[in-house]
């Protein structure tokens, strides 16, 4: 069997993670002969994983030969510069974590750190102020990245907000005018093979049988194949992250249409609220040992800012991973590999993850323990890197106000974690990594946000001339402040291009 | 003392040694840390000939390096023998195996899928073609290499890099010591301590200097470290000896054979060749070492750079990467904090995998068949293959895969040009390759690998190139 090509590829479950591991295998194993076949049931429904995305979602469409006109139109999307946090820090503070660094890109010693001595010397700019995508983000305004290099306007990445499930539909359109075959069904019962385990078919509430050489589990939190039938296990991050309920409710739109997303710390959990062009997408992420249900949905309902749009819906999940994303012939892909809580949008990133390393070591028959223990290693790093982000979010802070956060204050963090913190506190240093979804501006960003100052700026800076500093920062100041002036409103410049759908006039 | 532990930077600064470590050290901190801080210089005495493990090729960020302490190119090459390096040669490297490694630009992702798994698709033997550094050193000439050709193309050479063949004790000398550092007569004694923190450095003639953060560059005696530290490496002992000959083609290539004994090198200098000569104490004489690195590189208030941490066989550039990313990290975390406890964690993390990752490259020149039976050599092929190692190993062989660990010195295209060399080839290549029309593909791969033919063809010896610069430069300044 070692060395035999796949030839049919089986994914269980649509919704975003179904519906963009279709389109990317559509896209990307075009030519191969392979089939591939979708089963969703249109009873069961779909867990809208996110509307705000990270910018890594470009190049994703881009490969698949998207447009992004088209993408926004069809999925009703905005722009996106960041996410603005409310109430982390202490009840009042914000801050936004941008797609950008702070200050010019190629200092050699990153340019917080002038900042954090000009501080020291009594300049009172905010951060912020360096920061293109800020300023135009606080302002409701949006433009594409400058191609010229050097210019203010070329130092930020950007993502959409969007209707998740308008995606999926989207991408749904798309994988099947290259050939992958939808079956409407529900799968009632999974058959592994007597000798190797592997899951050979799946059978569904009509009788019928589905085979395939690589079942993709997209079945949601259940893991209706890599758990329900192969028992990988699950690591339970409850412990760091507590959040495990979610209500959520469309409202209509009011008011500027901001760049970006909003997450406002509450008692208990926080709330998003993602700015479509139709609608507004709201919900509370909770956790339930510190709020009812109904506690939790009021809480949402009374911090609206427009009337709702639809009963609020609710979900419940454990934040974690999956032991093993890919066990035998299986390969978990989105909720059912593992759930981290949607506070920097990493939910279709985490997908985009699994799909891309799957396509990197795509199988063969054999299924080499190589190839699933490293596929395995890579989705293990991507998910505790980004745990550890989140966590960042509640225990950068001084909030002590409900049982929620002295939870987290009596917390023992992750060994990674702490490091990465104690080396902030101490010098402003980021420990550095390479394999991981957040760069240092990331987390310079929430630190900052968050009221973690750091004791000293790096000590090479010393030798500066402070007045040289000064002038320098006021000019970048200035270059930001000037480049958002002439940036367009966000709203005017998606009504003004094919991108527009349901935004109102 | 001064005011640590409020967020100022140590206020005085030991170096204790001598030699290309001490050197560049010394360079890199009075270029980089603030006028506040004092830098004082104790020699530790007989260093021996140490520095030779250092090797004679750097590898290409040995310019920004330098560049980054005050040492720039033009001194480079005016005032040393340093040469020009795309890289080197591994001749005869066990039963006819012999291949050029050179430095190279990651190369060009094609539909998604990485260049070197469409060269078995294409019957193309090997990487040797499209690797352009490679193919100018196989000619002996040198250009630096341009980004792009006068119409905006990329340059056939634009995926070159290169580094440096140097000899130590010629090199150590463009990192000059510095007006500010004090350098303090008389050589080091013994070494104070208390509670594991250095509390200061006794000389010769009686006299105790002290400082807030010691640096040891003393060699693999690590003078100041050894007495705080727990442990010291304990790999392979080896020994190493060096010699010139009489040469000046200055080509821009080392070549390294396999021996009975072990390995020799031979490195064109400016003006003469280095040859170096590395083998089992036994077998070879001259400087001996212990192989491998120190648990921690930083105790308490003592940090270990270079030889003093670890010794890296120089059979890569290895040695030099390290000894650079020890200066840099250093001087990154500059200690702020009166214990330097977050400090040393951080240090000691990245050196352990800087040493690691780079150990990785140089333990898998030895797993091949076909080599040499002299004590060397069994010692080296019976250390064990680490779970790392053996990752990268099999996927490259099974799949043509290149497994990557966070931010290691050698980076994938080092690993290909390795793997390939060393005659591994994928048992099968990325399914996603066969894609590719092979009518297409095959135009591609032969037009890019002609292109780099061409480019090379019309450039000059290494020796002309380097001649015509020297006169440029001194023109330039004069």
């Amino acid at each position: 069997m070692t060395g035999r090509r796949i030839s049919s590829v089986c994914i269980v479950g649509g919704g975003t993670a179904g519906w963009m591991t279709a389109a990317a295998l559509a896209n990307r194993l075009a030519g191969l002969n392979v089939a591939v076949r979708l089963i969703e049931s249109e009873e069961i429904g779909t867990v809208g994983v996110g509307e705000a995305t990270l910018p890594h979602i470009r190049a994703f469409n881009t490969t698949l030969g998207i447009a992004e006109p088209e993408l926004m139109r069809a999925t009703e999307a905005t722009y996106k510069l960041g996410i603005e946090f409310c109430d982390w820090g202490r009840i009042g503070d914000r801050y936004i974590h941008p797609f950008g660094n702070y200050g010019p890109s190629d200092d050699a010693i990153p340019f917080y750190h002038q900042w954090l001595r000009l501080r020291g010397l009594g300049d009172t700019s905010r951060l912020d102020e360096y920061s293109y995508p800020i300023i135009a983000a606080e302002q409701n305004r949006f433009r594409h990245p400058a191609s010229e290099p050097g210019r203010v306007e070329s130092s930020f990445g950007y993502a959409y907000q969007f209707d998740a499930s308008l995606y999926a539909k989207f991408l749904r359109r798309y994988a099947e005018a290259r050939g992958v075959e939808r079956i409407e069904g529900k799968v009632v019962d999974v058959a592994l093979d007597g000798e190797n385990g592997f899951v050979r078919t799946v059978k569904l509430a009509d009788g019928r049988v589905v085979g395939g050489d690589l079942f993709i589990d997209c079945s949601g939190f259940r893991g209706l194949l890599i758990e329900g039938a192969l028992q990988s296990g699950y690591d339970d991050w409850s412990r760091w992250l507590p959040c495990n309920r979610a209500v959520a409710v469309p409202t209509e739109s009011r008011g500027p249409l901001g760049p970006y997303t909003r997450a406002t710390a509450r008692t208990a959990g926080w709330q998003w609220r993602i700015p479509l062009q139709h609608r507004v997408g709201n919900g509370h992420v909770y956790c339930s040992d510190f709020i009812s249900d109904d506690d939790a949905q009021q809480q949402l309902i009374d911090h609206l800012d427009a009337p709702m749009q639809a009963e609020p819906r609710r979900l419940r999940f454990t934040t974690g991973r999956r032991r093993d994303f890919w066990k035998r012939n299986v390969v978990a892909i989105g909720l059912s590999g593992g759930f981290l809580e949607p506070l920097e949008s990493t939910s279709i990133h985490l997908i985009q993850d699994g799909i891309t390393e799957l396509l990197g070591l795509f199988p063969d028959q054999g299924f080499a323990a190589e190839d699933v223990d490293e596929y395995n290693r890579r989705m293990a790093l991507h998910f505790e890197r980004v745990r550890d982000f989140l966590l960042l979010h509640y225990v950068a802070t001084q909030r002590d106000d409900s049982p929620m956060w002295r939870h987290f204050r009596a917390l023992t963090l992750p060994d990674s974690l702490q490091h990465k913190i104690d080396m902030w506190r101490t010098r402003g240093y980021i420990v550095p990594y390479q394999f991981g979804l957040f760069l240092p501006p990331s987390w310079v960003a929430v630190m900052l946000g968050q009221g973690l100052v750091p004791d000293a700026y790096d000590p090479r800076l010393a030798g500066i001339e402070a007045g040289a500093l000064a002038k320098r920062a006021a000019a970048l100041r200035a270059e930001v402040a000037g480049a958002v002036r002439a940036t367009p409103d966000h709203a005017d410049y998606i009504r003004q291009s094919p991108a527009a759908a349901g935004l109102a006039a | 003392m001064t005011n640590i532990g409020s967020g100022a930077p140590v206020g005085r600064v030991l170096v204790c040694g001598d030699g290309l470590a001490a050197w560049m050290a010394l360079a890199a901190l009075a270029r980089q840390l603030p006028a506040s801080t004092a830098i004082v210089w104790v020699r530790a005495g007989e260093q021996g000939s140490s520095d030779l493990f250092y090797g004679n090729v750097t590898g290409p960020s040995a310019y920004a390096f330098n560049l980054s302490v005050g040492v720039d190119e033009r001194q480079v090459m005016l005032d040393s023998a340093t040469a020009f390096s795309w890289g080197t040669r591994y001749a005869s490297w066990g039963a006819g195996r012999s291949w050029m490694q050179s430095f190279a630009l990651p190369f060009p992702v094609i539909d998604g899928v990485q260049f070197h798994q469409y060269l078995g698709l294409a019957g193309a033997g090997g990487i040797d073609p499209f690797v352009a550094g490679l193919q100018a050193a196989r000619r002996g000439v040198f250009v630096h290499p341009p980004r792009a050709a006068a119409n905006g193309t990329p340059h056939p050479l634009s995926r070159a890099e290169y580094g440096y063949q140097f000899d130590p004790a010629d090199y150590a000398r463009l990192f000059a010591v510095a007006d500010r550092v004090e350098r303090v007569a008389g050589t080091l004694a013994s070494v104070e301590t208390a509670d594991g923190r250095v509390t200061g450095v006794t000389l010769d003639d009686g006299r105790v200097v002290t400082a807030d953060l010691y640096v040891d560059v003393s060699g693999p005696d690590a003078r100041l470290l050894s007495v705080v530290a727990d442990d010291a490496p304990t790999g392979r002992r080896i020994a190493i000896a060096a010699s010139d000959l009489p040469a000046d083609d200055q080509a821009p290539l080392r070549t390294v054979r396999a021996t009975a004994q072990g390995w020799e090198s031979d490195t064109p200098l400016k003006g003469r060749t280095r040859r170096t000569v590395v083998g089992a104490p036994g077998d070879v004489v001259g400087a001996e070492a212990t192989l491998g690195r120190r648990s921690q590189a930083w105790v308490g208030n003592c940090v270990g750079l270079g030889q003093a941490a670890g010794v890296v066989e120089p059979l890569t550039p290895a040695p030099m990467l390290l000894l650079e990313r020890d200066i840099e990290r250093l001087l990154a975390l500059i200690p702020v904090s009166g214990t330097m406890a977050v400090e040393a964690a951080e240090y000691n993390r990245r050196f352990a995998e800087d040493h690691d990752h780079a150990a990785l490259f140089q333990q898998a020149l030895f797993v091949a068949g076909g080599m040499p039976d002299g004590a060397y050599w069994q010692e080296a092929r019976d250390e064990p293959v680490s779970e790392k190692l053996a990752r990268k190993l099999t996927m490259f062989e099974r799949r043509g895969v290149l497994v990557a660990y966070d931010l290691e010195p050698f980076h994938p295209e080092d690993w290909l040009i390795l793997h390939m060399g060393m005659g591994r080839r994928p048992a099968r290549h990325d399914p996603l390759a066969t894609r590719a029309d092979t009518a297409q593909v095959v135009p591609f791969l032969t037009g890019m690998a002609r292109e780099i033919e061409q480019g090379v063809a019309t450039l000059p010896p290494a020796r002309v190139y380097r001649t015509q610069l020297e006169q440029y430069l001194r023109k330039a300044a004069s």
